[in-house]
């Protein structure tokens, strides 16, 4: 499949005053294929935002490459085929939502009003045709800005922070329309903190903490693993003692044992000693590794030294 | 390539005529060419030559507050309100930006004088019985060269906006209006002088190329007093018109140059 986005060493270094140069983005190698939904994530100051605007040509790389739809990054060819929703975007509050789309819609040369008011239903605003900006809320405004990123009906859409800050309702509104963007094949790339709602929605993520690439893959790859809890009850100091051998993780809880496992070797290894044992399985609950987890687990570890070549 | 141009030009207008500290400005200007008229029994001379110096004055002074006020903040607050990152993700250069903002800046600051330009006409016409077509089409003829001044100031403002802070950027501008518009007749009378030493004469034609000559556009005193005149009127406004749009092209480019690098 052909590469939506595809960095190679990208760099971008600011000078502080305190610290010297820092590498806010450093050798960025990723990669983004066509028609998948994309997850950027990373703490604050990851360097997330700072991504998305050197590959929207908004600023300059100091080192490196980047390519979005096959063209080399700030192409203005590309910005007719690419669409960018801010985090907490403003939008000039005297206007309504269809001025707000013949104002985008302007600037691409389109003036279709059929086209604003599809684009009106489609984000639920067409009954508020009416109301300013000024009397928007939250989500209402997020929704009007999602609806001015396809105006130029986008092969590739830059979401940073979508659903940030939004009630549940709307979470679920934004979440829809992310995911009906891929079923009518466009290429999603979001940036968020929103770990639950990434991992609904993204087909692959890549996780950077300062500036680095620290992971890049499917969902299904880097979520590989987990654990398997097991609470028994009743069984014998000695039985504890030769469990020593096994790698499980024990707690004592007021209803019993609690083993904690990652590999499902050892669980049945533990229930079949307890079986032995005449103790009681009481639970066998196998914990699937949450994207939270890896993202806690990533970011606290210890940071990776930049790649210099090749992929992360 | 000139359609972004326009659209943003349009969406800046329609967003300046609805900042509240800019029609405050307005309203100022409009409630005090609406009092001058008793403010002008004041003075032992003439009261139509007083009042036409007054609310020549007001307007004058009014446009420039609002140019600077205007203009100081465009480019700063778009980058705080990230309206510029959905605008610039589109197919619009920065330049194209740069001059559409440059352009409804122009345009809001153009309707408010138009609007005070009209309230003097008003004045004159139904408080000081003023009939004459001629006579208050002449009145006019001062705000519009202010118009070329107040361009020339907002291009200068809108230029070092890509660069400086908008509290820097107001009193920056606003020093570059005063000394423009007061100290050019001493700067040409330094560079004329056959006594003055080089060094201060070459300073003084430093500065008098480089600063803005606002002074160009102040033609009120013919229109205050009747008994001085322009010679060549038409060409020397045609004049001043072209070396004001030359200054704003100028201005511009030094603006675009900056911006374009500049990390937004």
């Amino acid at each position: 499949m052909a590469a939506a986005i595809e960095t190679k060493q990208l760099t971008k270094s600011y000078r502080s005053r305190h610290a010297g140069i820092i590498n806010v983005v450093d050798h960025l190698d990723l990669h983004v294929e066509e028609g998948e939904i994309f997850g950027f994530l990373g703490p604050n100051g990851a360097g997330k935002t700072t991504t998305i605007k050197m590959l929207l040509g908004i600023i300059y790389p100091d080192a490196g490459e980047g390519y979005v739809l096959g063209k080399e990054i700030g192409d203005m060819d590309v910005h007719r085929l690419i669409s960018y929703l801010p985090e907490r975007p403003y939008y000039y509050e005297h206007m309504t939502g269809p001025e707000i789309l013949k104002f985008y819609g302007s600037l691409f040369g389109i003036n279709d009003t059929a086209k604003f008011q599809a684009l009106l239903e489609k984000v639920n605003l067409h009954r508020d045709v009416t109301k300013t900006i000024a009397q928007y809320s939250k989500g209402m405004q997020q929704r009007i800005g999602l609806a001015q990123s396809l105006i130029n009906d986008p092969k590739l859409l830059f979401l940073d922070e979508p659903t940030g800050g939004l009630d549940p309702i709307a979470h679920r509104e934004i979440r829809d329309l992310i995911l009906s963007f891929r079923d009518e094949g466009r290429t999603v790339f979001i940036s968020s903190h929103e770990l639950s709602e990434v991992e609904l929605i993204c087909d692959r993520v890549a996780i950077i903490n300062k500036g680095i690439i620290e992971r890049q893959g499917t969902l299904v790859e880097l979520l590989k693993g987990g654990r398997i809890e097991i609470t028994v009850d009743g069984v014998s100091e000695q039985f504890l003692r030769d469990l020593k051998q096994t790698d499980a993780n024990v707690r004592t809880l007021p209803i019993g044992l609690l083993f904690d496992v990652t590999e499902e070797a050892d669980a049945n290894a533990i229930i079949d000693a307890v079986r032995n044992a005449k103790g009681t399985i009481k639970s066998v609950v196998p914990r699937r590794k949450r994207l939270e987890d890896l993202f806690v687990e990533t970011v606290t570890s210890k940071p990776k030294q930049p790649a210099t070549s090749g992929a992360v | 390539m000139f359609r972004p141009i326009f659209s943003i030009a349009g969406t800046t207008i329609g967003e300046a005529i609805r900042r509240k500290v800019l029609l405050v400005i307005l309203l100022i200007g409009a409630f005090l060419l609406i009092l001058a008229p008793s403010l002008g029994i004041l003075s032992a001379r003439s009261e139509t030559t007083v009042l036409k110096g007054m609310m020549l004055g007001v307007i004058q002074l009014t446009s420039a507050v609002i140019a600077i006020v205007l203009t100081v903040y465009m480019i700063p607050n778009e980058i705080e309100r990230r309206t510029i990152y959905t605008i610039l993700s589109k197919p619009v250069q920065r330049w194209q930006f740069l001059v559409g903002k440059y352009l409804g800046a122009v345009g809001a600051l153009g309707l408010m004088m138009a609007l005070m330009g009209l309230l003097m006409v008003l004045m004159f016409r139904f408080e000081m019985g003023m009939t004459s077509v001629s006579d208050l089409s002449d009145l006019l003829k001062a705000p519009l060269m202010y118009f070329v001044q107040m361009s020339i100031l907002a291009s200068v403002a809108v230029a070092f906006s890509t660069f400086v802070t908008p509290l820097v950027n107001f009193f920056l501008s606003g020093s570059i209006y005063l000394i423009g518009s007061l100290f050019n007749p001493f700067f040409e009378t330094i560079q004329s002088s056959p006594n003055t030493p080089a060094v201060a004469k070459g300073f003084a034609t430093l500065v008098n190329a480089i600063l803005p000559n606002f002074a160009n556009y102040n033609v009120q005193n013919p229109i205050i007093n009747p008994g001085q005149e322009i010679h060549n009127e038409g060409s020397y406004y045609m004049m001043a018109t072209v070396y004001g749009v030359f200054y704003i092209l100028i201005a511009l480019i030094v603006g675009i140059l900056v911006f374009d690098r500049r990390e937004v």
